[in-house]
This record gives C-alpha cells, structure tokens and sequence, in this order.
C-alpha cells in the first residue's frame, strides 16, 4: 500500500513541475511575442508589461500552491493554501496600485485583512481542537482499545484451546484409558473359559482405543504437544524430521512468544513445509525463526521449482486470515525457478 | 520383578497396581511427579520405571526428564515410558546413552494386558519396547528419503523386521508376523547387524543397538 502511494505521490510532484516549466516557457514565448509586436508597431507605452505580470501572477499562483501542497496534512497545509494564495493575490494588488500610479496605498489595507483572516483561520482550528480534543483522544483510545482487545480475544482463545487440551489429557483420555486397562484386564480372565465373550471385550477394547486416537488427534490438531512442552524451535525440529525431505531450522529466541504467537508461527510453518513437500519435487526446505524488534518473523524457504500459485481457499489463505487477525503481516514469493518462500510476521512484544 | 509408577492421574496407577499385583509383580513405590521418580529408583533400585510423560510439576515432559536423570545414576533400571502422544524425539533422548531397558508405549496399551506384561518384562531385562506407532512414524518419514538414510543399506525385507525388532518381538513372533520361518527372521537379523555394523556380543544387546541406528536414521 504505502510504496505505492509514494509512487503516485512522486508522479504526481513529476507532473506538477512539468506543467510548471512548460508554463513559464510558454509565458516566456508570450512575452517575447508581444515584445516583438510592441516593436514592430513604434513603441509607446510599454503595454506587454502588463502581459508578463500576468503570466508572472500566474505562474507564482501555481508555485506558491506547489510549496503550499508539500505541507504536513492538516491545519498546517491548510493555512499554507490560504497564505499562498493571499500572498499572490497581494501582490497583483500591489502591482495594480503601481501601475495605476501610487494613489492612495490601499493594498495596505488589503494585506491586513488577509492576515486577519489567516489568523481568524488559526485561531478557529486550534480553538477547536482544544473544545473538542476528545474526538482525536477518544478515536486513538478506540485503536489503542481494539488492538489491545483483539490481541486478547486471541489470547484468550489459544489458552482457551490449551485448557481443552488439557482437560482431554486428564478428563476424557485418561478415563478412556482406565477403561481400556478394566476391559483388558476382564478380557483376560474370561480368556480360557469363555472364549466368546472375551472377544467381545476385546472388540470394546479396540473401539475404545479408536475413540482414544481420534482424542489424540484432535489435540494434536490444538496443539502439537512439542509445542506445549518445549516451545517453538523444538516443535520445528521435530516438525522438521518427520517431513519425508530433508529440512534445516534455524530458531534461536530468547524467551517464549505467547502461546497464541507460538501457535500461529508453528501453523504457518508446518503447512508452508506440507506445501513445500507436495510441490517442492523432493528438494530441501529451510525453516527460520528470527525475532527482532518486537516482531517474530518465521520464513519457509524451499529449493524447489517455485511458480506456485495462491490457491483460493487453500490453506495458505486460510494462514493469512490467522496471521493477520493476529496484525502479523503473511507473504508468499514464488519466482518460476528460484523456489518458494512463504514468510509470516508476527507481533510478539 | 519390582516396579515403581510414576503416574499422577490416579485412576490410571491404580488399576496399574492392581493389573501388576494380579501377576505377581511387586509395586514397591508409587509416585505422582518428577523429583519422587528420581527419589524412588535411587530408593528402591527397581527392575523398571513405568514413568508417564507429563507429570507435575510442570505438565509437560517432566516424566522424560525426569526419567533420563534417573538413568543416569542408575542405568540398570528399565524405564517404560506411557504416554498418551507419539513423540518420537522423546524416545531417542531417552536411547542416547546407547543402552537398552527402554520402552515408550501409548498409555492405552494397557489394555492388552499380555501384551503390556511382555513389554514390561523386556524393559525390565535390558531390551526395547517401542510402540508399533512410534515406530511407523519413523518408517514413514525414513522411506520417503531412503537414500538418505542410514538405513538404505537394508532391503525392504530386513527394514520390515528391523521394524517388528524395535517393537520388541522375538524371532518367533516376527517370524509369525511376516509368515516366514524362525530360521529365515535370524538370517534376516544377522545381515542386519553386519550392515549396520552392530559390534559382537550379546544378542540381546546387539538387538538393542540395531534398535539405537534405527532411532537415530528417524532422527535425521
């Protein structure tokens, strides 16, 4: 967004200096035009002078807007466009009260009134700033309030998430378990007598360990427990050796990004590398994790044949949507030739 | 053979204990986290640990941990880790010192009562018992890369029974498995040795490190 409203910015300042050169060119020929004619016809009074005042007038009216324009936004710009403008028009008043023969010095009068206007202009805006300085406060206490709220709303879901890990761990799983452990164990002693009726324990046995793995993966899909343990660069490297290509990570923090941030990060690595090994053609991929300035920026670099295309609803987009929820910013370039690297930057103060 | 428990949720250890009393395998201490772990194999010099991952105080993976340390001082003590993951870097921290009396089983495992009491009898004698899904984590990643592998030197046949060794199966029961005869699984275990370049010994042992290469290949 921004590199391209510099570009616009810049074309347009471009622009303004051409029209600015092409018109004082033409003023120019204007002048030397009328001149020559002025010439030509005998002379007298010296009437193309009042041409080229013109032509000055105007060409100081678009200058001093030019200057005016590359004021800060805001009150300052906008008494710089009314300053401008009054300081021409003074002086067409002046060369007015010359030309007409230094009568009674009038454009004095002028001058004072456009100064009064102009403070009238200052004195009006920082009036009412200052009646009405809790609409600028209350509009940066509402940004300040929902980048705070938001950034809680997530936290407090990824520890939400968490807890339910947890509560599956210890609550559901470890019920399931005890279960399976009575099952088995009633399985056993019926064994030699009654043959049948252990199968049967033993089919409910089997159902419970299926309900147990589906349990498991639902956590993992949570939170890979890697992650819970020991963190960020750890779940990288294990994320690292269970892909079937051969993958470096390179993560050194200092300390634990919040969970939700950690998350995010293990997320985007883990499919960004799912990419890497679906469309990679079996070449290496490169994790790195680099934390600076406040920022957690998490790279998946790949030596494969690049070209890739944003799938719509694909789960690269679906990382998007998580990562800037979290106002982390998500990339991916992919060059025909020089690979795939998906990066994602994230907040993490 | 006598047991310690290291396990926090308490419905679990106790139908344990009374799984393990039931075949006449002493329960000599019972604890609920990490420091009492390292306390009672220092204590009571058990054949083997049943140590859960996530034990107090800090839920994450305090058993392992706590575990390794124990193993340290006491590396005669089998340690047969449940948990309710897969987490195959867990199991190769716990095998880096190169010695066996190793188990890493899921927690819902216990279920098959015969089946947890031979795993637990091979832990507590100095082999392995790793779960058959640990173990087909690390064949899935392996087999995508063999040729990086320290492993691409077996043929698929000899990966198979490597494989069925790291869950811990004698010969007769990988013989079973694969539908060969015993004789035909220890000339597969012997060319394995040679190609991973297994030192002489002990048998059991020798299967214990074949084991540690096949670790260390998923290990990258």
């Amino acid at each position: 967004m921004r590199p391209d409203q510099a570009a616009i910015g810049w074309a347009g300042r471009a622009d303004w200096d051409d029209v600015v050169v092409r018109q004082a060119t033409a003023s120019a020929l204007l002048v030397f035009g009328c001149t020559t004619i002025w010439g030509l016809t005998g002379g007298g009074v010296f009437w193309p002078g009042w041409v080229a005042f013109g032509l000055a007038l105007a060409l100081g009216l678009v200058a001093a807007l030019r200057w005016a324009w590359e004021q800060t936004p805001g009150l300052t710009r906008r008494l710089a466009v009314q300053g401008a403008v009054s300081i021409v028009v003074l002086t067409l008043e002046v060369g007015l009260w010359m030309g007409t023969g230094f009568g009674t010095p009038w454009p004095f009068w002028s001058a004072l009134g456009y100064s009064v206007l102009l403070l009238a202009h200052w004195l009006v805006a920082v009036g009412w700033f200052r009646l009405h300085p809790e609409r600028e406060q209350k509009l940066t206490r509402r940004v300040e309030e929902l980048t705070r709220t938001r950034r809680g709303a997530l936290d407090v879901e990824a520890a939400e998430l968490r807890r339910i890990e947890r509560d599956l761990h210890d609550g559901a799983q470890a019920r399931l378990v005890a279960l399976s452990m009575q099952l088995g164990r009633a399985e056993e002693r019926l064994g030699g007598d009654q043959p049948e009726l252990a199968a049967e324990f033993r089919r409910a046995r089997d159902e419970a360990s299926a309900v147990i793995g589906e349990l498991r993966d639902l956590a993992r899909g949570i939170a890979p427990p890697v992650l819970a343990d020991r963190g960020l660069p750890a779940a990288l490297e294990a994320l690292g050796r269970r892909a079937p290509i051969t993958v470096t990570v390179t993560a050194d923090l200092d300390r634990r990004p919040a969970a939700v941030i950690e998350t995010a990060a293990y997320f985007v690595a883990a499919e960004a590398l799912t990419n890497a090994v679906k469309h990679g053609g079996g070449a290496p991929a490169h994790v790195i994790v680099d934390e600076a300035g406040g920022r957690l920026t998490v790279a998946v670099r790949d030596e494969g044949p690049g070209g890739a295309e944003a799938d719509p609803g694909g789960g690269l987009e679906g990382l998007r949507a998580r990562v800037e929820a979290l106002d982390g910013t998500f990339s991916v370039a992919s060059a025909p030739g020089a690979g795939t690297t998906v990066t994602a930057e994230l907040p993490c103060a | 053979m006598r047991v310690v428990i290291a396990e926090d949720q308490a419905l679990l250890r106790e139908g344990i204990v009374a799984l393990l009393s039931e075949h006449d395998i002493e329960v000599v201490a019972q604890v609920e986290d990490g420091p009492g772990l390292v306390r009672v194999i220092g204590g009571h010099k058990p054949d083997v640990a049943i140590v859960d991952v996530r034990l107090p105080p800090t839920f994450t993976d305090e058993g392992i941990r706590a575990a390794i340390e124990a193993r340290e001082r006491h590396p005669d003590v089998g340690i047969l880790i449940l948990s309710q993951y897969v987490e195959p870097a867990y199991t190769a921290e716990l095998m880096a010192g190169g010695q066996g009396g190793i188990g890493y089983l899921l927690k819902e495992r216990v279920g098959d009562v015969p089946g947890f009491l031979d795993a637990l009898k091979r832990v507590a004698g100095g082999g392995t018992a790793l779960d058959r899904e640990v173990v087909a984590e690390l064949v899935q990643t392996r087999e995508a890369e063999p040729g990086d592998s320290a492993l691409a030197v077996l043929s698929p046949r000899e990966r198979e029974v490597l494989e069925l060794v790291a869950e811990g199966r004698t010969n007769a029961a990988i013989a079973r498995s694969l539908v060969v005869t015993v004789g035909a699984v220890e000339k597969h275990i012997a060319s394995i040795f040679g190609k991973l370049d297994v030192p002489g010994g002990d048998d059991d042992h020798r299967r214990v490190l074949a084991v540690l290469a096949f670790l260390r290949a998923g290990d990258g």
